[in-house]
């Protein structure tokens, strides 16, 4: 047992029926997808009864408990007994594919195929020990990973709030980045996550832009509840612009400030692994850079100068960063932004969810568009910062 | 309701930030109460009272006032007032549609200036999608000069320290 909870066990590996899933909690009158999983007291039991079975052995589970976090994957965290192999008091977390989530339906294997990929890389990752996706074990796909010690930084803070010290930004800045350049070198192909590939279609520097585009193009096409001709507009100059990718990589699709834990200045764990794909590497690096994620601060999410993670990444990665790909690739982001938010205001008008922060989310399409149709405008520039001073 | 719409929403947000919040210690309802105070700011904003009970109410006076008038016909000193008019507010549902149906037309008009005929005059084409362009620029300025800075700190329990 490590100490950061990892459970023990030999061939705990991934199995179960199909899975995957994260999300919102339910208020007490939940909707359908929230009643099939059932308050935390029956969900402690199902859990029981599973893990039981998966492991031959009496577990019992204590201490259930939902986390606030995301409008995906629902988060409980939880305490085991009678794991073979593991601590008497196991600490594991449990996420579950609601289809009252933001992106549902689910399935739990992206994630899963990322966290198996990723173990005992530079990419530091939980544990994934159990997965499916059948409902009729949990209620919703399902995942259980074990717990990492460590706490969030928030990407959103009020405009009152002090800005982080130096130091201690600076320093996980530097892992921040490095974690990323690791991911991006990855060797996946022979990994579990090269299963994303598409034996008939592959992701190929030439496509990677494209296939990406045409999959969110898609999504906004089926949550849009109103058309959105600026939304139209940014896709076909993405369209129009697309870049070729230096390489095919694992991009995790949601890198920021909020997705990684920390304790005592070391960045503990990456999370939030549902939106992993194969594509271009710049993806991520737009995902950082986004003003929303700045918290107020001139840093991106919060940690580094962009200069400075730029050139720390590019010599960590070995990628060359193209500033018009990043570019691109931020005024895609702006647009993916304002698609989750249109995602949101329908999860909510359906009653999939009665999340109350859903349509706040919703309301930020317009803000999305608008910082969108600025960033066209404005185009590729040069990052800000001293470049090669320190964060 | 005597009170105005934006006074009632400022005093439901005081009373969940000042009396309700500090007495919740469950970090995911108190993130809901903050997403309750999120959605009435925004309300503040962009509601108000319902047209369509007050037309009601205009029309039950204009029927009133008339069926006194001709009851009261040709007595002395009856005020000859006139009611007041109704005014003609559009269901907010008619502009709604109205809005979508716009800005399709939009769409497929930038679909079509994508690829435009041959012979299109360039300043020409030029000048539509930058009107188009405009119309879409303000559409989103409207909005966001209606939406009250959002509350994601507060609804994610952005707690540092």
């Amino acid at each position: 047992m490590s100490a950061t909870g990892r459970p023990g066990g030999g061939d705990r590996g991934v199995r179960g029926v199909r899975g995957e899933g994260a999300g919102p909690g339910g208020p007490p009158q939940a909707p359908a997808a929230l009643a099939a999983i059932g308050d935390d007291a029956t969900l402690a039991r199902k859990v029981a009864h599973y893990l039981s079975a998966q492991t031959g052995a009496t577990v019992e589970v204590s201490g259930l408990r939902r986390f606030p976090v995301g409008f995906s994957w629902l988060t409980y965290g939880f305490t085991a007994r009678g794991l073979p192999g593991a601590a008497p008091e196991q600490a594991l977390i449990l996420r579950l594919g609601s289809d009252a989530g933001l992106f549902a339906p689910y399935t739990a294997w992206p994630q899963v195929w990322a966290l198996q990929s990723l173990e005992g890389t530079a990419v530091p990752v939980p544990r994934a020990c159990w997965a499916g996706d059948d409902p009729a074990v949990l209620g919703a796909p399902f995942m259980f990973c074990e717990k990492v010690a460590g706490a969030a930084v928030v990407p959103w803070v009020s405009p009152s709030a002090p800005p982080l010290p130096d130091g201690y930004r600076i320093a996980l800045g530097d892992q921040f980045t490095d974690a990323l350049a690791a991911l991006h070198g990855l060797d996946w192909r022979g990994r579990p996550i090269a299963r994303l590939e598409a034996a008939a279609a592959p992701v190929t520097t030439a496509n990677a832009a494209h296939r990406v585009i045409a999959d969110w193009g898609a999504l906004i096409e089926r949550w849009a509840m109103r058309p959105y001709p600026l939304a139209q507009w940014g896709l076909r100059w993405l369209e129009r612009n697309a870049p070729a990718a230096p390489r095919v990589a694992v991009v995790h699709g949601d890198y920021r400030t909020g997705n990684f834990l920390e304790q005592g200045g070391r960045i503990t764990a990456i999370l939030d692994w549902e939106l992993v794909h194969l594509g271009d590497p710049h993806e991520d690096l737009a995902w950082v850079s986004l003003p929303m994620y700045m918290g107020g601060s001139p840093y991106l999410c919060r940690l580094l100068e962009p200069a400075y993670f730029f050139g720390r990444y590019a010599a960590r990665s070995g990628i060359a960063v193209s500033m018009e790909s990043v570019h691109y690739y931020q005024v895609f982001s702006l647009l993916k932004l304002a698609a989750t938010h249109m995602a949101a205001a329908r999860c909510f008008e359906e009653g999939r969810s009665n999340d109350m922060r859903m349509p706040a989310m919703g309301s930020q399409v317009a803000t999305c568009l608008r910082q969108m149709e600025r960033e066209i405008r404005q185009g590729p520039r040069p990052p800000a910062g001293a470049g090669g001073g320190k964060g | 309701m005597n009170n105005s719409f934006a006074r009632l929403i400022d005093g439901t947000c005081a009373t969940l930030r000042a009396e309700v919040l500090p007495r919740i210690d469950d970090e995911y309802a108190r993130s809901q109460v903050w997403g309750v105070i999120n959605l009435l700011n925004t309300l503040k904003v962009r509601a108000d009272w319902s047209a369509g009970f007050l037309l009601q109410q205009l029309e039950a006076q204009r029927l009133a006032l008339a069926g006194a008038a001709e009851a009261l016909r040709g007595t002395p000193g009856l005020p000859d007032e006139a009611p007041p008019a109704v005014p003609q507010v559009p269901a907010t549902a008619e502009l709604l549609a109205a809005r979508d149906q716009g800005n399709r037309l939009i769409g497929r008009l930038l679909e079509w200036l994508a690829d435009p005929p041959p012979g299109l005059d360039a300043a020409a084409l030029a000048q539509a999608q930058a009107a188009l362009l405009g119309a879409m620029r303000a559409e989103v300025e409207i909005e966001l000069k209606h939406s009250p800075r959002p509350l994601f700190a507060q609804m994610s329990g952005a707690v540092e320290g």
